[in-house]
Parts: structure tokens; C-alpha cells; sequence
């Protein structure tokens, strides 16, 4: 995909557009900024927002902790709810308190090996754990496609990346530190404490705060990245194959265009080769367009969206994992994802873009479409099977709510697990029925958290306690 | 001679128009730049330099006064508001979540290239 070429191309066909008249309507379908909730609320308290917009919150106090000493006497005295937040990238109401946000910016780093295993305390974001593991020649197995999260976060939501042989980071989690409400601190791993450790590989930020984690790594290999647009027909009946040949595969698949962006990432030994910049969002802005001059009339948008993009050229980087695997993305929205069997996976996909195309003309960001290997952690969404992911995006000013009556039924009806993270509306029964030591975990959050401090009102909705 | 005096002309006429703007920083010294306030240094780091000291993120780059100076010129009021509420795709905070106002303040004239307060 030569997206400058392709830039080129939309810009020239949408000015063209624009010249037929379109312009009106590009105008009525460009929104204004979201309204914005105050600056400071009527305490004098600092908002807080998540990144997309769609979460805030006025804590009365915000606190970045040194070392588990200061955090452990935070724990105990500091005003309730305490929610650790990292980058603030959920979607979900899990960091969001009016008593005490925790961050553990001023932990971060890694701090130790224990062979091949790193020590790095949880406050590290991705972006830097990356540089830092390949000072010793070493990486993440691989990476989720934003790298802004703290590792803590992205732990706390089975955050994850694509690849049928590879599971979500928490996978890669062999032992970690927890400090709980109570200022008690716990080392566990699959020996010491086993069923702390099993529930606080995934664990929502609502044991206590998780300081440190020893992390699997593996030898920083170059990676040679392809991207290619084809038929979304064509994609759809070569997923499964291409998830079995290539250590990262995940398309995206493009209403209104017929069309799927597929990207593939292999181990080499060949010399880099530059990835040139991002395009992303020239082309968000493309199809956008396409949305804006041409939503009212599907089949006119998908023959224009086909003249302009299915003649793409493929794109082709090689470079080491941890700078190939995540991308910018500069453009913000939000979004809905859930962890469907493998099995269905592509099924419900085709009735996520059919219902997509039939009922909401808005909508122009593509569908992701990743494969996480099974892991055993017991809130894992990827527990005790391989899961296939479907992310739906709306643009930050688009209206969003249809990802709950629309999209979330038929992510349900063929048993998915949602993202940690991003917008649902699972809860409590709900919730226990897709995870069999639901139960199991309640009652680990209990005996950490007898007096519920880490309980702000969305996760007691969630837990339903 | 009179290419000397209209060099020094235009030299002096620039100079009464005000200092020269410097040059963006390359990737890699954008990357190696930091407030001088440690404390502050250090919220930077785990944050706002995620995205400012990245050009392929599409923020402004640090100390790129060609691609600040118009924002500058909003004041800091403004670019304050910007910060704790999000704007376009900066999100709400620069994703700092323990940065108070003035460490705001000092962060955007930090990556804006000015010392002074915004006007």
C-alpha cells in the first residue's frame, strides 16, 4: 500500500468531488469539537480525561509514588476510591475517581535481569520498554499497535497484539509485586502465592497497585513487515491461512469499500529497510471524505472508494520488532472490541461490516481483526482458548452509542469476552458465565481489598459487589 | 562595499524585527532535550515526550518554533485549556496524569522554545 500514492489519489478524487458540489455536504458532516466538561469542578479539583475524551473525573488527589514504601503508606491513609491510571488509553470508566489517582510515573524502568527475564517496574511505558529490553538484546514477544500505555495498564486489560502462536503481554508475565489497600506487599508467581498471582495477571487495577513484574523476553529480531489492500472477500477467505504462516497477521477490514487492508510481520535476517512515515491519517482523512461527500449513497461511495484504493501498492519495512509492531495514531477515537472463539471469529465479522454497511452510513474507520494465542490467566479474555479480536473504531466526534445496541449483541450472541479496556456493557452474571474462575477472582478481591478502596462505582458495577 | 552594506542592512533589519528563530531540532536531539527542571524533566519523559519528540506522531515537535509559534501566540491561557481538556488529537493532559497547572505551563514553554510567558 504506497499510501502517499494513494493520499494523492483521494485527495485528487475527493477535490473532485467537492467540485461536483459535494462540498455542502462535507461541510454538514464535519462535526464540532465534543462539548468539554470543566477545566476544574466547583472543589477546585483538576479534570481528569481518558485519551479519547469520553471518561473524566475531578480527583481530589493525585499521587506518583517513589517506591513501594510511599505507595504502601499511600495505600493505607490516602482518600478513597484509589484508581491507578497509567496513560489513561481505556475506554472504560476503570481509572476514573473523584478520591485518589495513582500513577506510577516516577516507577518506571527496568531495574534488573534474572537471566533472560526482565525486571521492570509497572509504571514503564511501552514505548520506552522497548529501547530499553534492546540495550541487552532482547523484546517483547511482541506488542500491541499503541505503545503510549504504562505496562500496568496494559497488564490490568489483557492488553494484546496479533498472532496465532503469541498471547496477550500478560502471557508473558512470570512473576510480579503487589501493593494491596491494606499496604501489604506480595511477591507471587506460579509457586509463591499461586492464586494471587493467576488473578493479578489480569486484574483491572482493583487488587492493589502492581508495582514491578518479571517479564519473558525474547531474542530482538528484525521483522520484515508487509501491507496490502485487497478484496475484504479475498482476505476473508485467507485469514486462516495467513494466521497459520506468519508470526503477526491481522487485517483491517473497510466498510463501504470492499476492500481490507492486510498487514503481516515475519522474523529476517535481511538489513533494514525504512518504513517511510505514517499515512494513517492522510488516509482516515480520505475516507472520511468519502463519508462526508458520498455517505448518502453506499453504492456510489464503494465504487468510489474502489477506483481510488484497490489499485494500492503494497508496502514493504524491515526493522526490529518493537519499532515496526505499534504505530502512531494520531487521529483519536473510540472503540469497542471483543474476543470471539476462533472458530466464529470471521463469521461474526462479516455480520459486524453487513450490519455496519446497512445501518450506519457514518461510520468510516476500518475493522480490526487480530488472533491471540490462549493463556491461563483467569481473567484473561484469551483464557483457556485461542480468541480472534474485532475492534470497531468510531472517530472521536462520532457519535458512538450504536457500538452497544448494534455491534455488542452480535459480539455476544457468539460468546465473546469484551477488551478490558474498551467500551461494553458486560457485567457481573454476564460476566461469570464467560469466566470460570470469575468467582475465584471475586473472592481473591475481597480478602486483598476487605474495605473496597479500590473500588470506584464502575468497577462495582462490573464486579456486581 | 554596497553588498556589504545591504547585508548589513538586512542584518540590522532583522535584528530590530527580532532574534532569529532556530532551527528545528533533528529526531535525535529532539529525543535527547529535557526541561531543566528535573522534577519536571521527569514528567516530560513519561508523557508529553511519547508523542513530542516523534515527528511520525504528528504533534508538534519540540522546540520546532516554526510549528509552535503560532500556537504561542494564542497564549498561555489558550494553550493551558488545550492541555487539561485535549484538543484535535491531543489527548486530555498530554496524558500526565499528575502534572499540576504550573507543570503544565512550564512543559509547554519548555517544548514551545521560549522562556518567557506566552503573551
Amino acid at each position: 500500500m504506497k499510501v502517499s500514492r494513494r493520499g494523492a489519489l483521494l485527495a485528487g478524487g475527493l477535490g473532485l468531488g467537492a467540485a461536483a458540489g459535494g462540498g455542502y455536504l462535507a461541510a454538514t458532516h464535519d462535526k464540532p469539537e465534543p462539548v468539554s466538561p470543566a477545566s476544574t469542578n466547583a472543589q477546585g479539583h483538576l479534570l481528569w480525561r481518558n485519551w479519547s475524551g469520553v471518561q473524566h473525573a475531578y480527583p481530589a488527589a493525585r499521587l506518583a509514588p517513589k517506591d513501594e514504601a510511599e505507595l504502601g503508606l499511600a495505600m493505607k491513609t490516602a482518600l478513597a476510591p484509589i484508581r491507578p491510571v497509567g496513560a489513561g488509553h481505556s475506554f472504560t470508566g476503570l481509572a476514573t475517581t473523584n478520591g485518589t489517582l495513582l500513577s506510577l510515573d516516577a516507577m518506571s524502568g527496568v531495574i534488573g535481569w534474572e537471566g533472560d527475564a526482565a525486571i521492570v517496574r509497572a509504571g514503564t511505558r511501552l514505548g520506552a520498554l522497548g529501547p530499553a529490553l534492546a540495550e541487552r538484546g532482547r523484546a517483547m514477544a511482541n506488542l500491541p499497535d499503541i505503545n503510549k500505555q504504562s505496562l500496568a495498564g496494559a497488564l490490568g486489560t489483557a492488553t494484546h497484539g496479533t498472532g496465532a502462536t503469541l498471547q496477550a503481554m500478560h502471557g508473558d508475565v512470570t512473576g510480579l509485586r503487589l501493593v494491596t489497600s491494606e499496604g501489604r506487599v506480595i511477591d507471587c508467581d506460579a509457586d509463591r502465592e499461586p492464586e494471587i498471582f493467576q488473578a493479578a495477571r489480569v486484574s483491572l487495577g482493583a487488587l492493589g497497585v502492581i508495582t514491578q513484574v518479571r517479564l519473558r523476553t525474547t531474542a530482538n529480531r528484525r521483522l520484515e513487515r508487509h501491507v496490502w489492500v485487497e478484496s475484504f472477500e479475498d482476505s476473508l477467505a485467507q485469514a486462516e491461512a495467513r494466521w497459520a504462516k506468519h508470526r503477526n497477521f491481522e487485517f483491517y477490514a473497510v466498510p463501504f469499500t470492499g476492500l481490507a487492508a492486510n498487514i503481516s510481520h515475519d522474523e529476517t535476517d535481511k538489513p533494514a529497510l525504512a518504513r517511510g512515515p505514517d499515512q494513517d491519517s492522510a488516509f482516515l482523512d480520505a475516507l472520511k471524505g468519502l463519508r462526508n461527500l458520498l455517505g448518502f449513497a453506499t453504492p456510489l461511495r464503494k465504487a468510489a472508494a474502489h477506483a481510488l484504493l484497490s489499485s494500492a501498492e503494497p508496502e514493504t519495512a524491515i526493522d526490529e520488532g518493537w519499532k515496526l509492531l505499534s504505530t502512531e495514531r494520531p487521529v483519536r477515537f473510540n472503540e469497542m472490541e471483543f474476543h470471539l472463539p476462533a472458530e466464529v471469529q470471521l463469521k461474526a465479522l462479516a455480520e459486524v461490516v453487513a450490519t455496519i454497511e446497512k445501518h450506519r452510513p457514518d461510520v468510516f474507520f476500518p475493522i480490526e481483526v487480530r488472533r491471540i494465542a490462549p493463556d491461563d490467566a483467569w481473567l484473561s479474555p484469551f483464557q483457556g482458548e485461542p480468541r480472534g479480536s474485532i475492534a470497531v473504531h468510531t472517530h472521536y466526534k462520532d457519535e458512538f452509542a450504536f457500538l452497544y445496541t448494534l455491534i455488542e449483541p452480535i459480539f455476544r450472541r457468539y460468546g465473546g469476552r469484551p477488551h478490558w479496556g474498551k467500551l461494553h456493557s458486560v457485567q457481573g452474571d454476564q460476566l461469570a458465565a464467560l469466566y470460570p474462575r470469575w468467582k475465584d477472582f471475586l473472592k481473591v478481591r475481597a480478602e486483598l481489598d476487605p474495605r473496597g478502596r479500590m473500588l470506584n462505582p464502575y468497577l462495582k458495577g462490573l464486579f456486581g459487589v | 562595499m554596497i553588498r556589504r552594506l545591504v547585508a548589513f542592512a538586512l542584518l540590522t533589519g532583522l535584528a530590530a524585527c527580532g532574534k532569529l528563530i532556530p532551527p528545528a531540532p533533528t529526531p535525535e536531539q529532539a529525543l535527547i532535550l529535557r526541561p531543566a527542571d528535573s522534577r519536571v524533566a521527569g514528567l516530560y519523559a513519561e508523557s508529553c515526550m511519547a508523542c513530542h519528540a516523534l515527528p511520525a506522531s504528528g504533534a508538534p515537535l519540540i522546540h520546532d518554533r516554526k510549528a509552535w509559534d503560532p500556537r504561542w501566540k494564542q497564549g498561555e491561557a489558550v494553550l493551558l485549556d488545550h492541555t487539561i481538556q485535549g484538543f484535535r488529537a491531543m489527548p486530555a493532559g498530554g496524558q500526565c496524569a499528575t502534572c499540576a497547572p504550573d507543570d503544565f505551563k512550564a512543559i509547554i514553554r519548555f517544548m514551545a522554545g521560549r522562556e518567557d510567558s506566552a503573551t
